[in-house]
């Protein structure tokens, strides 16, 4: 009997043609538990240093996890990973990569009977993997090379005549190679970090779908009802939930303008004139209702229309934070229409809507500097805030289309590398990823998120929300020190973030929306209640966090092995040498140094970043740190 | 006093709770496939609708039952299954006009998936968070409705009593 896993991976190789199914064992199960953690796993194994992410020998991995397709709230999520082709961990040596969307393509993969599919080679000709229940084959996808994600996904689902066949799939964006290329999934549903859909593109697959008509089998329904029933308690006694839930991340604009900190221009200034334009208040008038991915009681999307004006006909979901920021005050636009026409184009395309915005914006500051001149934008104006511009930029970039197009779709990190001139100053990045729209200057904790995170420049790897949320007693509790709930305060704040990235790296391995357990349901005894209702194990709160440990130590020690260094853990100069200029925070600028060191020591690594024998073996990575011994990189001490 | 399941379509947000809370409480299991209430998807116009037995009071379900094991359940005014006399015929899923019955999909038994409203506490109901759902009785039918369509006129109500002060 087996509960939550099916314990069944499904092997592809697309240069055979060969398809099998292979056991996961118990042991692999309980250690890494699945979605992220175990793909984690699967990349350690696969990738060596001569892996080319664009190359037939890069392996990409969809994974979920034991409570996908349960009644656990925000049960429906993905990873997908592979070795980045636009993140790297100095240089150009690439980095661990993974995007994770929500929506409803997990549970139809458990339900079909798998918990992970890997995928090895690439295809002579463009396919799609059809996966119904058991029956599991390759098709070819001449047809749907060039469709966009709304035409793939519509074109699969009529042609199997079910509407509710799942479809994770890439845009014209993932077929070109743009480096922050994405997979869709549910029109508007994006695993959208780390390039992923360059790589699934550049195998030739244009496309998973999926029917299952399976279950998932939970060991104590009774807890898990009771677990879920507090849960949906606790989410409306939270204030932050219930913010996220009615106006979802769009919220955050007013938060960070409430902050002193809403990045426009590239990162020149923080405030907008206007900004009111971009606000979950302003989307009211486009919004139609609120939208949930599976299993979720926080709903925190909406589903959007745009009845007048020049977009007019314009529908999807969303928009979110990492949208109305890039495509709306970083590139100086408050044009709202244009941003939801933006945030749609992009899920159609298939392009990361926060790298597109950042990489516009670059490229607009070098053309304000003179740095880009009209003959390498065959002739484009890069004018701040012009919607016709930026969505030109983001139809070429998608397609790789002239020497602008072809530089953009690099990314900002490579590209500025590729241009010269100085353009490098002013790419906002850490490790070839933007970083999340929330100033380091201001928010100290994030940013040393940020320029830690295994699979570089994410928010998300932390999302530090106690910064913000928890009060100064909390913070003496759980990290000792008041500091690291002060904007300006040092002490704690690295603590801090080693205890929200295990916490967060579990909830990518169960699959758990991280949003379910942004704020008031932090604590590790929801996750433990989930997993525990649903597989019958007996974890405790310390199990939780130690399994969400040993993945993030296999993925810094993955990073290690591939070149990390402690030089490379750091973010564009902008935040480290321009102070705030206005606001609550005027004259606050990033140091790292302090926070990093603490957040080495809370991890057990040494001053350069690397995990020591003692950390690996204490986590049951013996293994691993024998690795890192050959190759000289074991912590000392 | 009966209740019944009232559905306020506008709210579903679309995240099939009622689908997993419906097969977890039936069969120890969440899958879509068990459960006895279905969200119909129309993703590009972005509209969500749970479709579930409306219990209706003359059942085309019980009427065409050739074995009889569709009968209703006095306390709660359930059209509920009689597990034992169910041959899997599937005339109760022709005969229902909303197609609200369905049939195990690997075919392990022969008995067909019906909402019984959870013997009076609909697990779906429980579960809605949106509100989409929810188990009202048989006299407060449109009451929130109601409410709500007077409230809009608590803010103009001066032009009523303009009205009734009249000369």
């Amino acid at each position: 009997m087996t509960y939550g896993w099916t314990r069944r991976r499904l092997v592809v190789d697309l240069t055979n043609q060969t398809l099998e199914v292979e056991a996961l064992s118990e042991e692999l199960l309980y250690k890494y538990v699945g979605g992220r953690g175990l793909n984690s796993h699967v990349l350690y194994q696969h990738i060596d240093r001569e892996t080319n992410p664009l190359g037939p020998e890069n392996v990409l991995v969809f994974g979920v996890g034991p409570v996908t397709g349960t009644l656990a709230p925000g049960s429906g999520r993905t990873t997908i990973s592979a070795l980045s082709p636009l993140t790297v961990v100095r240089d150009n040596v690439p980095c661990l990569g993974d995007g994770n969307f929500g929506g409803f393509f997990g549970p139809a993969l458990k339900y079909a009977g798998f918990d992970q599919i890997v995928i090895h080679g690439r295809a002579a000709r463009p396919m799609w993997l059809w996966i119904d229940d058991e029956v599991v084959e390759l098709r070819d996808a001449s047809h749907l090379w060039g469709l966009d994600t709304a035409e793939t996904m519509t074109r699969i689902t009529q042609e199997r005549g079910d509407s509710d066949i799942q479809v994770a799939c890439i845009g014209v964006a993932g077929e070109t190679g743009c480096r922050f290329a994405t997979v869709m999934t549910n029109l508007a549903r994006a695993a959208g970090k780390s390039g992923i859909g360059a790589v699934m593109g550049s195998k030739r697959l244009k496309a998973v779908a999926v029917r299952g008509t399976g279950a998932v089998r939970v060991a104590r329904p009774a807890d898990l009802m009771d677990a879920v029933a507090d849960t949906i308690i606790a989410l409306r006694q939270d204030p932050a939930s219930q913010t996220y839930g009615t106006e979802g991340t769009a919220s955050l604009i007013e938060a960070r303008v409430k902050a002193g900190g809403l990045p426009t221009r590239n990162y020149q200034k923080l405030g907008l004139e206007g900004w009111q334009n971009l606000t979950a208040e302003s989307l009211k008038r486009y919004w139609t209702r609120s939208k949930a991915c599976f299993s979720c009681p926080l709903h925190c999307s909406h589903h959007y229309e745009i009845l007048e004006g020049p977009f007019a006909g314009t529908k999807g979901e969303g928009p979110e934070y990492g949208a109305l920021g890039p495509l709306g005050s970083l590139v100086g636009n408050t044009d709202l229409a244009s941003v939801l026409y933006l945030d749609t184009l992009c899920n159609r395309l298939g392009v990361s809507v926060s790298m597109a915005g950042s990489t516009i914006a670059w490229a607009m500051e070098c053309w304000q500097r003179g740095i880009l001149r009209e003959k390498e934008t065959d002739g484009l104006v890069l004018e701040w805030g012009n919607p016709e511009v930026i969505i030109e930029m983001v139809e070429r970039l998608a397609r790789a289309e002239g020497s602008l197009g072809s530089l953009l779709a690099e990314g900002h990190y490579h590209a500025a590398q590729e241009l010269g001139r100085g353009s490098e100053e002013y790419v906002i990045h850490v490790k070839g990823q933007t970083p999340g729209m929330t100033d380091p200057r201001i928010s100290p904790a994030w940013g040393l998120a940020y320029i830690v995170a295994s699979r570089g420049g994410d928010h998300l790897r932390a999302l530090v929300t106690p910064e913000f949320y928890f009060t100064p007693e909390q913070a003496v509790k759980y990290f000792g020190s008041e500091e690291a709930v002060s904007r300006a305060g040092v002490h704690g704040k690295g603590r801090m973030v080693k205890w929200c990235e295990e916490l967060r790296a579990m909830a990518d391995s169960l699959e758990i929306c991280k949003f379910v357990v942004r704020t008031g349901l932090i604590f590790p005894v929801w996750l433990q209640r989930y997993f525990n209702a649903v597989t019958g194990l007996d974890w405790s709160e310390e199990d939780i966090m130690h399994t969400g440990e040993r993945i993030n130590n296999l993925e810094r020690s993955f990073n290690v092995l591939r070149g990390l260094v402690r030089s490379a853990e750091t973010i564009s100069a902008r935040f480290l040498e321009n102070p705030v200029e206005s606001g609550p925070y005027k004259g606050y600028t990033f140091d790292p140094k302090p926070l990093l060191d603490e957040y080495y020591e809370a991890r057990g690594w040494d001053e350069n970043g690397f995990p020591t024998r003692q950390k690996l073996e204490e986590l049951g990575l013996g293994e691993v740190a024998d690795d890192l011994g050959h190759a000289g990189k074991l912590g000392r001490g | 006093m009966q209740k019944v399941i009232m559905l306020d379509p506008s709210r579903c947000t679309g995240c099939r709770m009622c689908e997993m809370a419906c097969s977890l409480h039936h069969e120890q299991a969440c899958g879509r496939s068990y459960a006895r209430v279905k969200v119909v998807k129309f993703e590009l116009e972005g509209i969500d609708m749970p479709v579930l037995c409306q219990h209706c009071t003359s059942a085309p379900c019980t009427t065409l039952c050739p074995t009889g094991a569709l009968v209703r359940d006095e306390p709660t005014g359930a059209v509920v299954l009689l597990d034992q006399l169910c041959i899997g015929c599937r005339m109760c899923a022709i005969a229902c006009p909303f197609g609200a019955i369905g049939i195990d999909p690997r075919g392990d038994r022969a008995s067909i998936l019906k909402c019984d409203l959870c013997e009076g506490d609909p697990q779906c109901v429980r579960f809605c968070e949106p509100g989409a759902l929810q188990f009202v009785r048989r006299d407060q039918l449109g009451a929130d409705k109601r409410d709500a369509v007077v409230r809009v006129h608590l803010t103009a109500d001066r032009s009523f009593r303009r009205g009734s002060e009249g000369g």
